[in-house]
């Protein structure tokens, strides 16, 4: 079984800022991972460093056995579209929404690759399932949508594409806690197969129990392994 | 009688130059570049076609198609000289319009060594034969610059809405950082954005020809005719540039009757003043606000 | 084992000194294996790793002795209190002499450069004397425009293509003027100036709603505005090339030569007044005002109370007034203008001309009108190729430069601090040091220290770890080792209590097993593998086996 994403002595930050340290991170298939730690201990650089966002970063990145991470120290954001193609789904945080789109458009958006544009019907179907509020705002402009709405319209498009890694960013934050409840059910519901999930969170509460690792992140490192459930490695 | 005749030269301008403005819009809004080198575009275009009549064949459908051909070329060459290199740096605004208007200097340069400054025609692309529509007589090339252009702007138009470019592109005006995170790769767009711009300006240029000449200065003209309607009708922004290109070739139409030649700048100038001030963003310029971040 | 390898020392002889007494157990002498150097460990670990380059930071000021006495007596500009050059008195504290160092070099430059100007016509060859004092008169011309244009854009951060019109629009109008009504020629630049105004507010009213690129946009199509009125406008001859006939400063009846000298010390001083102008405005009251509210700041300087709008817009009226005068001037200069200055090329090479040297500074309009006025006017032999290669250093400037030439140098320093700060971030190790956020937040400092040398020893002790010593320890797990061996087993015992191993005797069979302690108190130590040994001496084997192995995985 090779691992979904094996991260080997990733540092990553910003000019002198140096957010990510010799970070060292394995999530095997199946799995949902919950990144627990406070603001600005990294966990979206994480997220952003394996996307190939941030300023600079050197260490191997394998999605899949394939090698995504490269020592860089410029083009942020330069190669996110072909490591995204490689299997990535990014449910970033806050509203990185297209405001002018309709819900159906933003949901088609994240089907990028040939095949699932093809059948973007019954993908949108599935995701519908799992939202169900959104089926009748079908035609709306993402832009009218209330803040627990995009941010199901956040992560549906990211659930359109057969992704090997999910990497959710924060899906409760700025959310009504019976929302972010809801939220984080419908991650829960998703049908993982092979694929593995990646949640960053502040909030311990709503992963604890309910993940198959939490891991706290202090200072731009990983700390300890509160493994509950899974025992894998 | 005399207001349909108005009415019918309002259109043809707002045809041709409504498709320099769409072109300029969309650049703008999707990459964030101000893109004056359609000037160079129109005119590389407009050899291009001439070159195919004057050696290949003189069949209209393949000089209007080397004429399209020749305008997306010409705006991946602008795409891959300015925009790529330049899209991440500081003050990219700035320097990318400074940058395009240096390809359009050295364009213009390199086609008037090439060619010399001698004015080129096209052979007539849509024959010479008359309609009588309600008593008034409409030429050939009035209707097919019409249909030709309605054309361009409706497959455009359907491709931006239907496609899976076209919704990158979308994608792309609204928020660029979140379409790199859904993967939409800001350079390939860029070649998308800038080979459909230029082909409409080559078109428009194959058009143009119609009635003008091609020399390589005489892209000027329609681009800056172009960039008043895109700003006009708020950058970025399909449908204003439509409305604004036919306000203004109404104005146009209007005062070359009404007043005389000489003052068609003039009165559109004051037009287009009269819309910024009330309006500072154009006509429909709701987007812009994703731009300017 | 004699011969010494590099990098490794000489193998350490212990010899027995109970020996000559007879020592029943234990060696008459031990050889241990060679040991590496500590020092390489040490060395490794310490070494500065960037790389580094010969490139300093320090400004090379130049430094004069001084006297003491007059160390704070300087030079001011009068009448102000404006120290001239920034001239610094101090002491130097190696020498303890008293010392000046000039800080603001550039008047001296300024001074050079605009001194190579004035003595221009005196050096220039003979062969190229009449090209290059006409070029020289176009250049003051252009040079003062471009900097008032520089003014507006960077300054004012209003980004107009317009400046050329104005100039165009005023010179034209004078040109008009003085044919028509007999104006004489000193009245024409400040009629010139009184247009500039009128046609300076006209156009600032757009500038007051739209921002940057839309009223860039808007100017550029007024430029083309202006070029059409004044072609087709039967009055300003729009049979001909030009207008002119306007009345001239410059006498009939004095020699070519005269005539051409005079205009290059009259452009000259034109531009020197507006270097004047641009001194006064961007670095008094209005220009400090608008360096408060750079560009996507706005909001925050008039949450200041900075009146950004105002200021810009009198800046513009302002420099709008001075290229009428200029255009006025020009006027009066050439007798009348050509339709040319309102031509699409006129305006991009002046862009160009800007761009090149970088905006927002005067020293960059001046040079950038230098590259282009000498590749257009000078060597005119080039032809058509000669705009073809305005547009490529146009085009390099713009792709490689973020501000032209007069920006390299910032841009230069922001690349290097840029990469310094990432190589001092990527520098930091992996491995028992401790980051410099969890430095900052002990703290006991000696822990810091601890965990480096702790690291430092680690490091060594593996580079000993070999079969020889595992072999020895197997033989004779007590008692006295080779130096070598001593060392490791020295840094076991040091270990700390918890997760330390030990021995457990069972009591019924006799035979050994590993555990390992809790280190807190009443809590019972694990069992670390079933695995039971015979002897005491293969439970000691086998613990030292599990301590090597942590060693050389930690």
């Amino acid at each position: 079984m090779t691992e979904v994403l094996k991260i080997d002595g990733l540092s990553a930050g910003y000019g002198p800022l140096r957010v990510i340290h010799d970070l060292d991170l394995v999530i095997w298939p199946g799995e949902r991972l919950g990144i627990v730690g406070l603001n600005g201990h990294g966990k979206t650089t994480l997220i952003y460093a394996i996307a190939g966002l941030t300023g600079w970063q050197r260490g191997s990145i394998l999605l899949n056995g394939e090698q995504i991470g490269r020592t860089r120290s410029q083009g942020a954001g330069r190669y996110t579209h072909q490591i995204v193609r490689k299997g990535l789904a990014i449910m970033p945080q806050g509203d990185e929404i297209f405001t002018g789109l309709t819900v159906e458009e933003h949901l088609d958006s994240g089907a990028f690759t040939r095949e699932a544009w093809r059948d973007r019907k019954t993908r949108k179907e599935r995701v519908l399932d799992l939202f169900e509020p959104l089926r009748k705002l079908m035609k709306t402009p993402v832009g009218r949508l209330s803040g627990g709405e995009r941010r199901m319209v956040s992560i549906g498009r990211g659930l359109m594409t057969d992704a090997k890694l999910y990497l959710v960013d924060e899906p409760s934050l700025g959310l009504a806690p019976k929302l972010g409840q809801s939220v984080m059910e419908a991650l829960l519901a998703i049908d993982l197969e092979d694929s593995a999930m990646f949640i960053a969170e502040q909030n311990v509460a709503l992963l604890e129990g309910r993940v198959d690792r939490v891991i706290g992140m202090h200072a731009g490192k990983l700390k300890g392994e509160a493994s509950t459930t899974l025992g894998i490695g | 009688m005399e207001i349909a005749q108005i009415l019918s030269n309002a259109i043809i301008v707002a045809a041709i130059y409504g498709l320099i403005a769409v072109a300029v819009s969309i650049t703008w809004s999707s990459l964030g570049l101000i893109n004056l080198g359609y000037g160079f575009v129109f005119s590389f275009a407009g050899y291009w076609a001439w070159l195919t009549a004057q050696h290949l064949s003189e069949w209209p459908p393949l000089i209007a198609a080397a004429g399209i051909l020749g305008g997306a070329v010409g705006g991946v060459i602008i795409c891959l000289v300015v925009f790529i290199p330049l899209h991440d740096k500081p003050n990219f605004t700035t320097r990318g319009m400074i940058g395009t208007l240096a390809i359009s200097l050295i364009g213009s340069q390199a086609l008037l060594m090439q060619f010399g400054p001698r004015a080129k025609s096209l052979p007539e692309l849509f024959g010479s034969w008359q309609v009588d529509v309600a008593g008034m007589a409409l030429t050939s090339d009035k209707i097919g610059i019409v249909l030709c252009s309605a054309l361009m702007l409706g497959v455009v138009v359907i491709w931006m809405k239907g496609s899976r470019r076209g919704l990158e592109i979308r994608a792309m005006m609204m928020n660029p950082h979140a379409a790199s995170i859904v993967g939409i790769g800001i350079r390939s767009t860029g070649i998308y954005v800038m080979a459909l711009t230029g082909a409409m300006a080559g078109l428009a240029s194959v058009l143009l020809s119609q009635t003008y000449y091609i020399a390589p200065f005489s892209g000027l003209t329609p681009l800056i005719k172009g960039v008043s309607i895109a700003l006009c009708g708020g950058l970025g922004s399909v449908q204003g540039a439509v409305i604004a290109a036919m306000m203004l070739g109404l104005t146009e139409a209007a005062t070359s009757r009404f007043l005389g030649g000489q003052y068609v700048l003039i009165t559109q100038f004051l037009v287009i003043i009269m819309i910024l001030i009330v309006r500072p963003h154009g006509i429909s310029g709701l987007l812009d606000k994703a731009r300017e971040q | 084992m004699t011969e010494t390898q590099p990098g490794k020392l000489q193998p350490i002889t212990w010899h027995n000194p109970l020996e000559p007494w007879g020592a029943d157990q234990g060696n008459p002498e031990l050889t241990s294996v060679a040991q590496p150097d500590a020092g390489d460990v040490w060395r490794a670990n310490t070494a500065y790793k960037a790389k580094t380059y010969k490139v300093g930071r320090l400004k090379h000021y130049v430094i004069w002795s001084n006297h003491g006495r007059r160390l704070w007596r300087r030079w001011r500009w009068w009448p102000t209190r404006r120290n001239v050059l920034q001239i610094r008195g101090l002491y130097n504290r190696k020498t303890l002499k008293a010392e000046k160092k000039i800080q603001d070099r550039r008047p001296i430059y300024w001074a050079v450069c605009l001194a190579l100007l004035a003595i221009g016509p005196f050096v220039f060859p003979a062969s190229m004397y009449n090209t290059l004092l006409s070029a020289g008169t176009i250049f003051g011309v252009f040079a003062a425009i471009n900097v008032c244009w520089t003014l507006i854009l960077g300054t004012a951060s209003i980004f107009t293509l317009a400046s050329y019109a104005v100039v165009g629009v005023a010179a034209f109008v004078t040109t008009y003027l003085s044919m028509q009504w007999g104006l004489p020629w000193y009245t024409l630049p400040v009629g010139g100036a009184f247009i500039g105004l009128v046609m300076g507010g006209v156009i600032a009213i757009p500038a007051l709603r739209l921002d940057g690129f839309y009223y860039a946009l808007l100017t550029l199509g007024l430029n083309e505005l202006c070029r059409v009125f004044f072609t087709t406008t039967k009055a300003f001859g729009s049979a001909s090339g030009g207008l002119y006939g306007a009345d001239s400063f410059i006498p009939d009846s004095w020699s070519p030569v005269a005539q051409s000298l005079l205009s290059y010390y009259s452009a000259f001083g034109l531009l020197l007044a507006t270097l004047f102008l641009f001194r006064f405005i961007n670095g008094k009251r209005l220009g400090r005002v608008l360096r408060m509210a750079p560009e996507k700041r706005e909001a925050f300087a008039e949450a200041c109370g900075v009146d950004y709008r105002r200021a810009r817009i009198i800046i513009f009226v302002l420099t709008s007034a001075a290229l009428g005068f200029i255009g006025g001037f020009y006027a009066t200069l050439y007798r009348g203008t050509a339709f040319s200055i309102f031509s699409f090329d006129t305006v991009l090479l002046g862009l160009a001309m800007v761009t090149i040297g970088g905006i927002g500074k005067a020293e960059g309009a001046i040079l950038g009108t230098l590259v282009v006025i000498f590749l257009d006017k000078v060597l005119i032999g080039l032809g058509p190729a000669r705009l073809f290669l305005i547009g490529m250093i146009m085009l390099g400037v713009v792709l490689f430069t973020n501000n032209g030439y007069f920006g390299i140098k910032k841009q230069f320093n922001a690349w290097r601090d840029k990469k310094r700060g990432e190589w001092r971030s990527m520098r930091s190790e992996k491995g028992g040091e401790a980051l410099p956020e969890e430095a900052t937040e002990r703290d006991n400092k000696d822990e810091v220290y601890f965990l480096r040398f702790d690291k430092m020893q680690r490091d060594f002790l593996k580079t000993l770890i070999c079969p020889e010593i595992i072999e020895e320890h197997r033989r004779q797990p007590l008692g006295q080792h080779s130096a070598a061996l001593e060392r490791l087993l020295m840094y076991f015992r040091r270990a700390p209590m918890d997760d330390k191993y030990a021995l457990q005797r069972n009591a019924e069979t006799g035979r050994y097993k590993i555990i390992a302690f809790s280190g807190q108190r009443g809590v019972s130590p694990r069992v670390v593998e079933d695995r039971e040994y015979d002897t005491i001496g293969d439970g000691y084997h086998a613990i030292f086996v599990r301590r090597v192995h942590d060693l050389m995985e930690a």
